[in-house]
């Protein structure tokens, strides 16, 4: 029993946060969702499903890391839209995957350097990131449009013994995001940061480059999101990360995870993002607006929050 | 034996305050070398540059036989020495391991944690101490005393020679206490040289071979503890000058103002206490006793509950105060704090000085009034109190310590309280403020008003009040009238000892 | 409003008067040098562009904006922040557009959203002074459930256009003034004068400077901040009533910039979490520059991509230098 819960990292001594209560919200959903139509669980629905959550879910591994130490990133969505417009360039395929993927590294790096050196507030810093890459991806690709190279789209569509591609997808880059934070001296830098960074520093962790590689990697992971929403959309568009921004940090929310750093989890993630995904979709099942949607998210949002208990007042 | 860390006519200067005047201290291998003195003798700062926190302006530290610079706790821990302070740096979302490995873990083939060492290792340097706390605990889920043996296996996982402690047993009960003692004797056996900081004389007595006794910065004596007693020991410790630049003490003391019967906060014993109109009371006592928690109590700062809390009028009328309604109600009702901390509690830095004051009177007002021009006011107080400025549109963190200080009780002055909670009077405030602002609170009492003090200095305290209560394990153990007592009186009755001579104080 | 720091000098020579305005020119905040920056710029490359006309309409377009800034930078100004003013702006659209409140006077039109304004402020600031959940979140979600009820109610498709009354309001001038600057401007004055002179002000300062230090002192600290939120929320609804007063009919697609470019406009102020150093006055010259650079840079020919990236820039670079330079 205590193996069981030590590999799910339930219990005190875990600092997983408030992921039991957002399990329990994902099953009563689930439940919910499954009793209204019988079309939910339907391998075709499952494998939409799986689709329609995979990018959001792929953002918000780098934001859990990037939240984890007490910081913010609001500019992912901006990522996502440059990265769907430089992907549909006309050039060599290998040159466009690295300008891709440095220039997202770039952003994060920015992004660190200003939050970790230059003393900036992160939600000022990512804010001001996220204007300029917008306006950048707009440069870009000014109207949606473009091709997708068809190893992109070959790779999210379709599935192999019955199981999509994209679940694939999920599952890889939650392992990298796992390995990181739970397996790496980085990760565990992570929740130090986030738990108290005064003390990180005297006990030696390096902070400030710590907080660096955070943001860096919330951007790349922000970039693979990118490259699976290019080819679903199958065409390169500035604005189609648009939400994923504060989407990313409802997911995370969602998962019990603290935006004050240090408490959460990246199975918390998934299952926030899960959560947003399955309510969508069951909405859309039942045939129930989509804008229905954005409030049931938000009325959610504001539940969990409320649940998290804090001694201070403020952001 | 030989000595494996010393201090050689060690000096610290914080800019015009030295805090250590070439002190040497030499501590030998396999032995518990305690260093203790009063307030402000300058114990701390000598540890904190073992511990590589600050460096020296003079002099210099050695390190098994060689001279060393110190620039950094981690870089002393990867040296062999091993400091546990009096506030852990502790990582409280973090296990045990993970704290102990911090910055150091082990690594598996591929790059990762290898976690499953990490938590060996860390039973094993825990079980060198004798502990059986499971390396997977989240330290925000221990005890304070667990916290420390963490800490201390910091140093044992990093191999140490040097352990220091700074006030080891401050939070911990006398069981813990004890396994504490006998920890650091099973280091002693294995060579190891201990650094202990405290002024709980039974505990030297009990624990270390050695102790050094420092006095405002200076190194007065070391010798084995076995050539010394208690007597002879605080005689080393006390005996400062009182100077005389306290004003003159009340010549009468008024009515009761302030009744508290039955204080209890956190489950401690209840506490009994009356100020009077006109006095000042002071609560003297060693560190953590408890005396900063009855007054942030009676403050509303802290919760607590009272039997009973009265407030009496200058006419007699008797009005019953709760607490619980917290600090707001409690300023409205005439009862102001002045915390110890003043920059991060009490002022507000980036605000002009006039702002600072002015929140004193505002604090009575509703928030949707004009706010009172409080120039004139302010400029008065300037002037009355010698508070050293440009103008009242000075930022209050531009100035000095003592006009901090007299800026946040200007506040209070101004905005018509008639009894001041004050915690530490003259914190890190120059000589000549200092005597301003005992002036101060003389008058403030002189014109009706009452003043409930903690210090640090038993010299300030014994000048500057007119009674003093001695508070030893959060109890009330001595009332005393500060003219017919001395430092020595107050320390034993603060320790818990009786004092051989023809004072007698009540214990 | 406070002026930044003086220095203690410790004797009292009388001040070298060019010296000390270099000292107080170099504290002002950017959004003063972005103005004279952006205005030099325009007189010397296109001057026609600063004929009193021209200025006037870029400032009625402002209006809106500044009046929504004004209640962020109060409660940035108490250590929190508001990211619910786009939905309250979708909100007070779509009341306006919908047509439920067709037949009532005019009056009404302005009174009900500011009244949803009201409840929005009260919501936000009971959950984050009272439950104490973190001010991002909560205005966020804030922001998502306004915006989600407009788009459920309206089916995603914008209703109708703006009554008639309401639209000559906006259109009206006062001594050639438009009334929807006039407005933002006494509004403005008004919180400035708020600000220094009333006692909530003094206490709104101090909360933001030293929370922990507020408590201590006896302050209201819960209180304030749901003051500050509350205001907030009926700014940014009067803010909506002058933008879709201005835009003349029902829309769904502005709310994220309006949270953007209040946040950059009260940076640019000198604002920050916690500290007022700008007052009032350096948002909203912040304001008027950042609509007079893009009312330029669109006259140049420079499209929103640009636009993006110079405000992103500029944000940050304020950020830092301003920033830094208060350590």
């Amino acid at each position: 029993m205590n193996n069981i819960a030590a590999i799910l990292r339930i219990g005190p001594d875990h600092r997983t946060g408030a992921r039991h209560l957002s399990f329990l919200v994902l099953i009563a959903i689930i439940a919910l969702v499954a009793f209204s139509s019988n079309l939910f669980l339907s391998p075709a629905n499952l494998a939409n499903l799986s689709s329609q959550i995979a990018p959001l879910l792929i953002a918000a591994v780098g934001q859990t890391l990037v939240i984890l130490t007490g910081g913010l990133d609001i500019s992912i969505g901006a990522v996502i839209g440059l990265v769907t417009g430089l992907i549909v360039l006309d050039a060599p395929q290998w040159q466009v995957v690295l300008l891709a993927i440095g220039a997202s590294a770039t952003i994060g790096l920015i992004n660190g350097i200003g939050i970790a050196f230059l003393r900036v507030h992160p939600i000022i810093m990512t804010l001001s990131s996220m204007s300029f890459v917008q306006g950048l991806a707009l440069l870009v690709r000014p109207v949606p449009g473009g091709t997708v190279p068809n190893w992109i789209t070959a790779s999210i569509t379709g599935d192999i013994h019955g199981i999509p591609y994209s679940f694939l997808w999920i599952v890889g880059f939650s392992a990298i995001g796992g390995w990181l934070l739970y397996r790496t001296r980085l990760g565990l830098h992570f929740f130090a940061l986030g738990g108290n960074a005064s003390h990180a520093g005297l006990n030696g962790v390096r902070t400030r480059e710590s907080t660096v590689a955070a943001y860096v990697l919330s951007s790349l992971f922000a970039a693979a999101a990118g490259f699976f929403l290019a080819g679903r959309i199958a065409s390169g568009d500035a604005n189609v990360g648009a939400s994923y921004g504060l989407d990313t940090i409802t997911a995370v929310a969602l998962g019990g995870t603290q935006l004050s750093g240090g408490i959460g989890s990246l199975s918390g993630t998934i299952i926030g993002t899960v959560i947003v995904g399955v309510i969508g979709n069951g909405m859309n099942l039942t045939d129930v607006s989509a804008f229905l949607q954005t409030v049931i998210k938000g009325a959610l949002l504001l539940a969990v929050v409320c649940v998290q208990r804090r001694k201070e007042i403020g952001l | 034996m030989s000595v494996l860390i010393a201090a050689r006519a060690v000096s610290k200067n914080f800019g015009p305050v030295q805090a250590l005047k070439n002190v040497d201290v030499a501590v030998e291998a396999g032995s518990v070398h305690a260093v203790t003195g009063e307030n402000g003798a300058g114990k701390s700062t000598l540890m904190k540059m073992f511990a590589g926190v600050i460096t020296p302006t003079t002099g210099s530290i050695e390190f098994k036989g060689r001279t060393v610079k110190i620039q950094s706790p981690l870089q002393a821990l990867h040296m062999g020495i091993s400091t546990v302070f009096q506030e852990f740096t502790l990582i409280p979302n973090l296990t045990v391991a993970e704290n102990i490995f911090l910055g150091r873990a082990p690594r598996t083939g591929s790059g990762g944690i290898d976690y499953k060492k990490l938590n060996a290792d860390a039973s094993g340097a825990l079980g060198h101490i004798g502990s059986r706390l499971r390396p997977t605990k989240l330290v925000q889920n221990l005890t304070v005393a667990e916290q420390q043996i963490v800490e201390i296996a910091k140093g044992v996982a990093a191999d140490a020679d040097v352990f220091i402690f700074d006030e080891p047993t401050a939070a911990l009960n006398t069981a813990d206490v004890s396994r504490l003692v006998a920890l650091i004797r099973e280091l002693k056996v294995r060579g190891k040289a201990i650094l202990y900081i405290s002024h709980r004389l039974e505990e030297i007595f009990e624990l270390c071979d050695t102790v050094s006794v420092l006095k405002d910065g200076v190194h007065i004596a070391t010798r084995p503890t076995v050539q010394l007693n208690e007597q002879s020991l605080v005689a080393l410790m006390v005996g400062r000058e009182l100077s005389d630049f306290f004003p003159p003490r009340a010549r009468e003391i008024g009515t009761t103002i302030l009744r508290v019967g039955d204080l209890v906060i956190d489950g401690a014993e209840p506490v009994t206490l009356e100020l009077r109109r006109g006095e000042i009371l002071g609560l003297a006592g060693l560190e953590g006793q408890g005396q900063r928690e009855i007054v942030r109590a009676l403050a509303g700062v802290i919760p607590a509950s009272f039997a009973i809390f009265t407030k009496t009028g200058p006419s007699g009328e008797v009005v019953t105060l709760d607490a619980s309604n917290g600090v707001p109600y409690l300023v409205g009702k005439g009862i102001g704090f002045v915390p110890e901390d003043r920059k991060g509690e009490g002022l507000f830095l980036d605000l002009t000085i006039l702002e600072n004051v002015a929140l004193g009177p505002q604090l009575r007002s509703a928030p949707w009034r004009l706010a009172a021009k409080a120039k004139q006011m302010v400029t008065g107080l300037m002037q009355s109190m010698s508070i050293k400025a440009r103008s009242p549109m000075t930022r209050a963190g531009a100035l000095s310590g003592g006009n901090q200080q007299k800026v946040l009780i200007a506040r209070w002055l101004a905005s018509g309280v008639d009894v001041l909670l004050i915690e530490e009077p003259t914190r890190g405030v120059d000589v000549g403020a200092k005597s301003e602002i005992y002036k101060l609170l003389r008058k403030f009492v002189a014109d009706g008003g009452a003043v409930l003090t903690l210090s640090r200095e038993l010299p300030e305290l014994i000048g500057l009040c007119d009674r003093i209560l001695v508070v030893h394990e959060q109890k009330i153990v001595a009332d005393v009238e500060a003219a017919e007592t001395n430092e020595h009186a107050i320390i034993h009755s603060a320790i818990g000892t009786r004092q051989e001579s023809t004072h007698s104080v009540a214990a | 409003m406070t002026v930044a720091s003086d220095r203690i000098e410790p004797s009292l020579t009388a001040r070298v008067w060019p010296a000390e305005f270099v000292r107080r020119l170099i504290t002002l905040p950017p959004s003063y040098f972005l103005l004279a920056g952006v205005v030099a710029v325009t007189a010397a490359t296109s001057p026609h562009l600063l004929r009193m006309n021209a200025l006037l309409i870029f400032l009625r377009q402002a209006a809106p904006l500044g009046v929504a800034v004004i209640g962020q930078l109060l409660v940035m100004r108490a250590r929190s922040i508001d990211l619910s003013i786009g939905g309250v702006f979708i909100m007070t659209n779509y009341l306006i557009t919908s047509g439920m409140l067709s037949g009532y006077p005019t009056a009404m039109l302005i009174a009900v959203p500011i009244l949803m304004g009201l409840v929005v402020g009260v919501a936000n600031g009971v959950l984050v002074a009272w439950v104490r959940a973190s001010a991002v979140i909560v205005t966020l979600g804030m922001t998502t459930i306004l915006t989600g009820v407009v788009l459920y109610l309206s089916s995603g498709r914008p209703p109708g256009g703006v009554p008639m009354s309401l639209k000559a309001l906006s259109a009206e001038r006062i001594l050639t003034i438009p009334l929807p600057v006039l407005v933002w401007t006494a509004l403005a004055v008004l919180a400035a004068l708020g600000l220094r002179f009333l006692v909530f002000g003094r206490f709104l300062a101090a909360v933001g400077d030293n929370p922990r230090a507020a408590v201590i002192t006896g302050l209201p600290l819960a209180r304030i901040v749901v003051a500050a939120h509350v205001l907030a929320g009926v700014l940014a609804a009067a803010g909506g009533v002058l933008h879709t007063a201005a835009l003349g009919v029902g829309s769904v697609k502005f709310g994220p910039e309006i949270i953007m470019n209040s946040i950059a406009a009260t940076i640019l102020g000198g604002g920050t979490f916690g500290s007022g150093r700008g007052g009032v006055a350096g948002p909203f010259v912040a304001v008027v520059a950042l609509a007079f650079m893009f009312a330029v840079l669109t006259v140049y020919g420079i499209q929103d991509p640009g636009k993006l990236m110079i405000q992103g820039l500029v944000i940050a670079v304020a950020a830092v230098i301003y920033g830094t330079r208060e350590r």
